[in-house]
């Protein structure tokens, strides 16, 4: 019988600790955000979407040959006479990416790299399957640039 | 006097769509009355094929499918992964990244092991107050995360030969802050479930696990640890630098549901004092791996780590070719998952969602 009574206040005093964490939250600082009207800021290496500086683009394919899910895709012509390469079109399909920076990690020239962009959305499907990399002005209309993302 | 009325077996479906079975995960329940007679969950509701994946990929091209197996505690399956690849490859990682590999591992498995507990709390009735505390809490770990590599769930952090990105000053002073924070924090666990009176006879001698039904099931993690068998892989068989530090294996006594969650809670103490000594002795150099090597991996591998659901193994085979000839990944969840049925048998239902839920599965591993 005296060990029921135990029990019940052993009981009381266990919920009523509970109580008083739950309680000390009240007068701590909300750690969430307005989120539509407030924009969590990205961090430096953020992995947005697939980005190119077309003047240092060598065209030698390494991206393209290590992207696992075959989302880039890109054509070169060769000058005949200085042998150089020039790029000829540069295709990303957002859909098939998967973000996980392996392009920007092979790249030689640092001329590919995941922007800060987020939140990205579009109204057509084929938008997203084929945004060419080479118009400078591809994510124009589309997406939040991170806000705290020093990459350019 | 004892009557027994005898009602016709009733077949319940329990999911896959049910807020309790922790992903897309259908039980096929046979009920006598409230008690369970017959359970058989049925799987590959998330099946992506992912070993079949590995075997058209590069081994530096698979690293973020492993992302996506465990998708919990992804840098334990990049590291165990990486470290069966290295395995192969006779490779050897730097100092400095393996430190990191051990603190990214541990950080980790605090953030799962928040998960588990915290969802298990929620099959119980704890509806919200400790989820949201674990996602407090959870959130500071991501945030750490997505500045070491710049995202928050598939970090494709670990690479074969190293790490992704370097430990910056300010992120070494996030984890250290971090590290303080949560030793007081796990405390305010303590308070709300630990010590709460309902919550520990809810789920006392609930699915019961003996010893020896976890060495048959092939049952790992927490759950086998929480039947009394001191088996760690971290310990036993010690890769990485795990064998540099001093840490405690935290075992159970009974092996029921409530022994599963307080050795999830003690592990966790353990994670933290494992990332504090790293933190500390964390060694110079450079721990970027260059991403742009061809691997013809050779031969056959069997590895094993310690994942925060037990010990998550890979087989890979190769040929000499880019490609793996074969990869089988022997996952945690999976040997757990088979351990159900016999647990919850003789059981109402609400005391299987209790079992299941301290299994602490994950579909994405189960399925792959
Ligand atoms: S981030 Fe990964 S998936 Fe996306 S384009 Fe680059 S390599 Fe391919
Ligand atoms: S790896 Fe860099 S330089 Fe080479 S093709 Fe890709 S973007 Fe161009």
């Amino acid at each position: 019988m005296f060990k029921l009574f135990v029990d019940i206040w052993q009981g009381i005093v266990s919920i009523f600790k509970g109580f008083v964490v739950t309680g000390r939250s009240m007068f701590r600082k909300p750690v969430t955000i307005q989120y539509p009207l407030q924009k969590a800021a990205m961090t430096q290496r953020f992995r947005g979407m697939a980005d190119l500086r077309v003047e240092k683009c060598i065209s030698c394919l390494q991206c393209v040959r290590i992207c696992p899910t075959a989302a880039l895709d890109l054509t070169s012509v060769t000058n005949p006479e200085t042998k150089k390469k020039a790029l000829e079109s540069f295709c990303f399909n957002a859909e098939l990416c998967c973000f996980c920076g392996l392009c920007q990690d092979v790249c030689p020239t640092k001329a590919i790299f995941l922007n800060a962009l987020y939140e990205v959305a579009y109204y057509k499907r084929s938008d997203v399957t084929a945004i060419d990399l080479m118009a400078p002005d591809k994510y124009a209309h589309v997406g939040v640039l991170a806000a705290g993302k020093g990459k350019p | 006097m004892k009557t027994t009325m005898v009602t016709e077996e009733l077949i319940v479906n329990m999911g896959p769509q049910h807020p309790s079975t922790h992903g897309v995960l259908y039980l096929e329940l046979k009920l006598n009355g409230e008690i369970i007679t017959d359970c058989r969950p049925h799987i590959g509701y998330l099946h992506r094929s992912i070993e079949k994946i590995a075997e058209n990929r590069s081994l530096v091209q698979f690293v973020p499918f492993t992302d996506r197996l465990d998708y919990l505690a992804s840098m334990n399956d990049n590291l165990g992964f990486c470290l069966a690849a290295e395995k192969l490859l006779q490779l050897e990682a730097p100092a400095r990244a393996q430190y990191l590999r051990v603190i990214v591992a541990e950080l980790n498995r605090i953030a799962s092991h928040l998960l588990a507990i915290s969802t298990f709390a929620q099959d119980l009735g704890a509806y919200a107050t400790p989820l949201f505390f674990a996602m407090r809490d959870r959130q500071k770990v991501v945030q750490i995360f997505d500045e070491l590599c710049g995202q928050r769930l598939t970090y494709n952090y670990i690479r074969i030969g190293g790490v992704a990105g370097d430990l910056t000053p300010d992120i070494a002073r996030t984890i250290n802050e971090f590290v303080l924070y949560f030793r007081k924090m796990i405390n305010d666990y303590d308070d709300l479930l630990t010590h709460n009176i309902i919550f520990k006879v809810r789920s006392k001698g609930i699915g019961i696990i003996s010893k020896e039904f976890a060495l048959d099931y092939a049952v790992t993690g927490p759950s086998l640890r929480a039947s009394g068998v001191k088996w760690d892989v971290r310990k036993d068989e010690p890769y990485l630098v795990y064998d540099k530090f001093d840490f405690d294996v935290p075992v159970g006594a009974n092996g029921d549901a409530w022994d599963r969650y307080s050795v999830r809670i003690q592990e966790m103490r353990e994670s933290l004092r494992i990332i504090e000594q790293a933190m500390g002795a964390i060694p110079e150099g450079d721990p970027v791996a260059k991403v742009n090597k061809v691997f013809r991996p050779s031969g056959e591998v069997y590895m094993r780590t310690e994942s925060p659901r037990g010990d998550l193994g890979f087989y890979i085979v190769g040929t000499g070719d880019v490609f793996p000839y074969r990869l089988k990944i022997r996952t945690p969840s999976f040997s757990n998952i088979a351990a159900l049925p016999a647990l919850i048998k003789g059981l109402n239902v609400s005391d299987a969602v209790c079992a299941l839920g301290s299994l602490d599965i994950v579909m994405g591993e189960i399925d792959r």
